[in-house]
């Protein structure tokens, strides 16, 4: 018998380590997601206009997914002391429910990755930067959002200031191509906010305007976002999943 | 003696290079209405006192362009280009703005379609305006000396403008799941099932008392609950 008693006391001993890890994530995982919500990182309209906002879900679903699991955390630990089959297996369905939702939230944001591609910003950009519409508020958003991305980062377009040439643009129509083969926030501007050479710019001098792109300063934030949400949550759910197993195996082990 | 003659009567020397899309590395050589030409540094070097223009054709209208037509007449206007007029004239500029040799590190260009502002300014015939398609283009350098023209260049090669596609061309489809994406989703699928079935595996055998009593015991409070009241009635019988 007191082989068996040493095999439960460490038993409850992993268990109790267990739930105190998932709580301690639980806590890490809704500030990473309450961080990754409120961050007023600078492309969130562009963002808001492509209509792709699934990290947001993502981490609003991991928000209450993390409190869940530190409460959930602190009574698997009561119902492992206590070994009081009534808890553990209370314990054990809502930890199921947790699990599930984790599991959308972290699929989610994983799925974000995938469906965010130049391409739907490159169109976005074409068909609503500088688009002459004032009663249109949305597309002033886009256009004060895309002026702000490239003087403050120095990038010209989505892929480069060819985007402007391969592609007629709502801004082409209103700008003619001499005068500006692409908008004047792609020139190198001085303190003033003027092109330093504008002819230079026009031309394409390297040096008087911005020949990178845009893509990889805005899509760099919300994928390091994206990534953190998805890949955190998984590593908590496998983690869950053994302590849950462990659970279950003790649970039908108690005594009734 | 009429071949000799030919020549002499029209008096046009041949200088070269011709022209050529500038090789300097800049991102507008050529743009949906503009182009990017080398300065025809060092090519007139021996026509001081001339005027060098800049002739520019469509690419099938070159035969129809007469070297001893005047810049800044009806048949070379640039407004009038290229519905009634096949080629005109523009860029004009002396030997002093070309100073041969070209120093090193400067970059000299000329941009063809630069001025806006006259592009429908019927009395501006040699404004040097945006051209209206893609093309293909070839231009000359011409120098005049008053009206009468001394050197021409050959004609360029065919110099193609950008076209510019629409938006809507643009594939926006998803390009498909990412390999992490189908981890994920694999093995919480898989996690999921797994605790599934051990929860209902669980209740089934375990959900009476059927299975573990004797695998783990409770702390010692609960054993009280164990205790047979039966005993108390034995002890008094065996006692007797």
């Amino acid at each position: 018998m007191a082989k068996s008693d040493d095999c439960v006391h460490i038993l409850q001993g992993l268990l109790v380590f267990g739930n105190v890890v998932i709580g301690m994530c639980g806590i890490a995982l809704t500030a990473e997601c309450i961080y990754v919500v409120s961050n007023p990182h600078g492309a969130y309209p562009l963002l808001k206009a492509t209509e792709n906002s699934d990290i947001h879900a993502a981490a609003w679903i991991g928000i209450f997914v993390g409190l869940a699991l530190f409460a959930l955390a602190i009574l698997g630990i009561i119902g492992v002391i206590k070994a009081s089959r009534t808890l553990l297996l209370a314990y054990i369905i809502l930890m199921l429910i947790t699990f599930a939702f984790e599991m959308a939230s972290s699929i989610t944001a994983a799925t974000h990755q995938d469906s965010q591609t130049p391409n739907v910003l490159l169109k976005q950009m074409l068909e609503r930067y500088q688009k002459s519409d004032p009663n249109n508020n949305s597309d002033n958003e886009v256009t004060k959002t895309w002026d702000e991305l490239m003087r403050q980062n120095h990038c010209c377009g989505v892929n480069g200031p060819s985007d402007w040439q391969e592609y007629t643009s709502a801004f082409r129509d209103t700008h003619s191509d001499a005068d500006y083969p692409w908008p004047r926030a792609c020139c190198v501007l001085d303190a003033k906010g003027l092109p330093v050479n504008l002819d230079g710019c026009k031309l394409g001098v390297s040096g008087y305007y911005n020949s990178n792109g845009c893509y990889d300063a805005m899509s760099g934030p919300v994928n390091t976002h994206a990534w953190g949400v998805a890949w955190f949550g998984f590593a908590i759910l496998c983690w869950t999943f053994c302590v849950l197993l462990g659970t279950m195996f003790y649970w039908s082990g108690i005594e009734y | 003696l009429l071949l000799l003659l030919l020549p002499a009567a029209h008096g046009i020397v041949e200088v070269g290079p011709r022209p050529a899309l500038t090789r300097e590395q800049l991102e507008g050589v050529t743009t949906a209405s503009t182009f990017v030409l080398d300065q025809p540094r060092c090519t007139f070097k021996d026509y001081g006192d001339a005027v060098i223009w800049l002739v520019v054709a469509l690419d099938k209208g070159i035969s129809n362009f007469n070297s001893s037509a005047g810049p800044g007449t009806p048949e070379t206007a640039f407004q009038s280009f290229p519905e009634s007029v096949s080629a005109y004239m523009t860029l004009n500029a002396t030997l002093d703005s070309y100073p041969c040799p070209k120093p090193a590190g400067d970059i000299t260009v000329l941009r063809v379609g630069s001025e806006t502002s006259c592009a429908k300014d019927a009395s501006r015939p040699t404004c040097n305006g945006p051209l209206p398609g893609p093309g293909p283009y070839r231009v000359k350098f011409l120098a005049l000396e008053g009206s009468v023209p001394v050197a021409e260049t050959d004609w360029s090669k065919p110099i193609t403008l950008r076209t510019a596609k629409s938006p809507s061309s643009i594939p926006t489809a998803g390009s498909g799941h990412s390999a992490g994406m189908i981890a994920i989703t694999a093995i919480l699928s898989i996690l999921l099932a797994i605790l599934l079935a051990a929860l209902v595996a669980m209740l089934v055998f375990c959900g009476s008392d059927s299975c573990g009593s004797s695998t783990f015991s409770k702390p010692e409070s609960v054993t009280v609950r164990r205790y047979n009241t039966h005993h108390v009635y034995d002890q008094p019988a065996a006692r007797l």
